[in-house]
C-alpha cells in the first residue's frame, strides 16, 4: 500500500526504540512518528511486546536504547499531559467513581470548578451519574472499565494511550465504547495510541495501523485506513483492510 | 421453602444462636456454682459483690475508677503506639534502606510476649505508671509496625503505575495510593494492638498496681474473694468486647470500600 501525505505536526517521535529484559530482546529498533491529533492503532500477535512499547512511552519502563520524544522532548509524564488506560482493571478501590475520575485532575492541581465540570461531563458521557458515589468494587467489570476510560478522557490529554482497554468487555459494550472513543477523540483533538490484538477493532477505529512482528517486535508495516467514520464492518473495503492485516500478522 | 422464607429462618437463627449460647453459659454457671460454691460463686453473689465495690471502695475508688485506671493506661499507650507504629510501618514498608536497618530488629522482637518484659520494666522503672504504659506500648507497637509494613509492601503495582502515569510525585503516590491500599491492613494492626494492649495492661496491673481491673483480680485472689475476681473478669470481658465493637464501627468509617464486601 502506498505512502500517504499528512500535514499535521509531529507529536510523538520514536527513534531506535529498543527494550531488553536481561537477555530477552522485546522491542527491536522501532522507528516511527505519530502526528498531532492522530488516532493510531498498534496491532501484533499476542505477546509481541505491545504493552512493553506503551510502558516505555509512559516511562513505567525505561528503554534500553533509543528514545521517545513528545513535542521534541523526551517523554515525561510530569511534563506531558499523558493519559493511560491499562489492560487490567486499574480503578482505585478506595475512591468512589467520581473521585476516581477526578484523581488525575487533582494531581495536576486543576481548579475545583474545572474538576467538577469535567467529572460531571464524563459521568454524563459514560452513563455513570447514578453510580458516582459507589465504590468500584461494587460495579461490574465493564462498568469499572468505563470509569477507567472516563478517568483518562477527563484529563483531556495531549496523548492518550490505551492498552487493549476493551479486552474484557462484551461485544455490544465494546462497539459502543469504540464509538465513544472516536467521538471523544474528534471533540478533544487528542492524539491516541490504541493497542489491540483485535484486528476488526483496529480497522474500526484507527486512522493508521502500525503492524508489529512477533517478538522481538519490529515494525512490519504502517497502513493508513482510508475510510470515513463511522465505519461499517460489513463494507467490502473494511473487510479488505481486515484481511490484509490478518495476513500480515499471521505467524502460523 | 422459598428463598425469602429461607432468609428469614437464617436471620432468626443467626440472631438467636448467640443469645442461646450466652443463656447456656449462664445456666451452666448457675448449676456449677450450686454444686461447688467454694470454687465458683453464683451470679447473685457476684452481683452483690459488684454493688459492694461502689459502697465500699477498694483502693479509694469504685469499679468505674478501676476500669478507667486500666482504660486510660491503655489509651495513652495506644495513642503513642499508633503514632509511632504506623509511621515506622510506613517507613519500613516503603523505604528499602529503612527495611534493611529496622526490619530484622522487629522480626526478633515480634515473638517476645509483652508480659516477658515485666521484670525488666519493674527493675528499670519501678512500679509507677511509666512502666505499665511502656509495657502496653511495647505490646501494641510491634503488631502495628508489622501489619502496616506488610500492607504497604503488598500494594498492587498497577495502582502505583496509575499514580505514576498521571504524574504523581513519590509523596503523592504514597499519600494517595499506597497508604489507602494499606489501610485495611493498618486497621487489622490497630485491632490486634487494642486487644493485645488490653491484655497486657491487665497482666501488668496484676503484678503491681493500686488501681485497675488487673489489681482487683489480684486482690480478690489474695483475699480468697472469688466473687471479686469474677466481677473484675466480667468487667474486663465487657470492656474488651465494647472496644472491639467500636473498632468494627470505626473500620466502616475509615475503610468503607472494604467493609462493603
Amino acid at each position: 500500500m502506498a505512502e500517504f501525505e499528512d500535514n499535521r505536526p509531529l507529536k510523538v517521535e520514536v527513534k531506535g526504540l529498543t527494550k531488553r529484559f536481561g537477555d530477552l530482546l522485546v522491542l527491536d529498533d522501532l522507528n516511527f512518528n505519530i502526528r498531532k491529533g492522530e488516532f493510531v492503532c498498534v496491532v501484533g500477535p499476542t505477546g509481541c511486546g505491545k504493552t512493553t512499547f506503551l510502558n516505555c512511552l509512559t516511562r513505567i519502563h525505561m528503554p534500553s536504547e533509543g528514545d521517545l520524544y513528545i513535542d521534541g522532548v523526551p517523554a515525561d509524564p510530569r511534563k506531558h499531559n499523558i493519559s493511560f488506560v491499562f489492560q487490567e482493571p486499574s480503578s482505585l478501590p478506595w475512591m468512589t467513581v467520581e473521585d476516581n475520575i477526578a484523581y488525575g485532575l487533582k494531581i495536576k492541581k486543576l481548579p475545583q470548578a474545572e474538576i467538577d465540570r469535567r467529572v460531571n461531563r464524563i459521568l454524563d458521557l459514560m452513563g455513570l451519574q447514578e453510580v458516582r458515589k459507589v465504590y468500584p468494587g461494587e460495579l461490574s467489570v465493564s462498568a469499572e472499565q468505563r470509569v477507567i476510560i472516563g478517568r483518562s478522557f477527563a484529563m483531556e490529554p495531549d496523548l492518550l494511550l490505551m492498552d487493549e482497554p476493551y479486552g474484557q468487555m462484551d461485544v455490544k459494550v465494546r462497539f459502543y465504547l469504540e464509538d465513544e472513543v472516536i467521538r471523544l477523540w474528534r471533540e478533544l483533538g487528542s492524539t491516541v495510541v490504541f493497542i489491540t490484538h483485535n484486528i476488526e477493532e483496529a480497522v474500526y477505529v484507527a486512522e493508521r495501523v502500525i503492524i508489529l512482528s512477533n517478538k522481538p517486535a519490529h515494525i512490519k508495516e504502517e497502513l493508513k485506513i482510508d475510510l470515513p467514520h463511522p465505519r461499517n464492518i460489513a463494507d467490502p473495503k473494511f473487510i479488505e483492510y481486515r484481511n490484509y492485516i490478518t495476513d500480515k500478522i499471521k505467524w502460523w | 421453602m422459598g428463598s425469602k422464607q429461607k432468609e428469614r429462618v437464617h436471620a432468626i437463627l443467626y440472631w438467636g444462636l448467640p443469645v442461646l449460647a450466652v443463656i447456656l453459659i449462664v445456666v451452666a454457671w448457675v448449676l456449677f456454682s450450686a454444686q461447688h460454691p467454694e470454687l465458683m460463686p453464683d451470679p447473685v453473689s457476684v452481683w452483690k459483690r459488684l454493688i459492694k465495690t461502689f459502697v465500699k471502695p477498694i483502693g479509694n475508688t469504685n469499679l468505674f475508677g478501676h476500669a478507667w485506671a486500666s482504660l486510660s493506661r491503655v489509651l495513652l499507650a495506644l495513642l503513642i503506639a499508633w503514632a509511632f507504629g504506623i509511621f515506622f510501618g510506613i517507613l519500613i514498608g516503603w523505604n528499602r534502606t529503612a527495611r534493611a536497618i529496622f526490619g530484622s530488629i522487629f522480626e526478633v522482637i515480634r515473638p517476645i510476649p509483652p508480659i516477658a518484659w515485666i521484670p525488666i520494666m519493674i527493675m528499670w522503672f519501678g512500679i509507677g505508671e511509666l512502666p505499665k504504659i511502656l509495657l502496653v506500648f511495647i505490646g501494641t507497637f510491634v503488631p502495628l509496625v508489622i501489619n502496616t509494613s506488610a500492607g504497604i509492601s503488598m500494594v498492587d503495582k498497577i495502582n502505583i503505575s496509575v499514580g505514576k502515569v498521571f504524574g504523581g510525585s513519590n509523596m503523592q503516590i504514597l499519600k494517595d495510593i499506597v497508604i489507602p491500599t494499606a489501610l485495611p491492613s493498618i486497621f487489622a494492626g490497630i485491632r490486634t494492638s487494642v486487644s493485645s494492649g488490653w491484655t497486657t495492661v491487665l497482666a501488668a496491673e496484676m503484678l503491681a498496681a493500686q488501681r485497675g481491673l488487673g489489681s482487683l483480680v489480684t486482690k480478690g485472689w489474695q483475699g480468697s474473694d472469688m466473687a471479686l475476681v469474677l466481677v473484675a473478669v466480667i468487667t474486663i470481658a465487657i470492656i474488651g468486647s465494647l472496644l472491639s465493637f467500636l473498632l468494627n464501627k470505626l473500620e466502616k468509617v475509615v475503610c468503607p470500600w472494604n467493609s462493603n464486601k
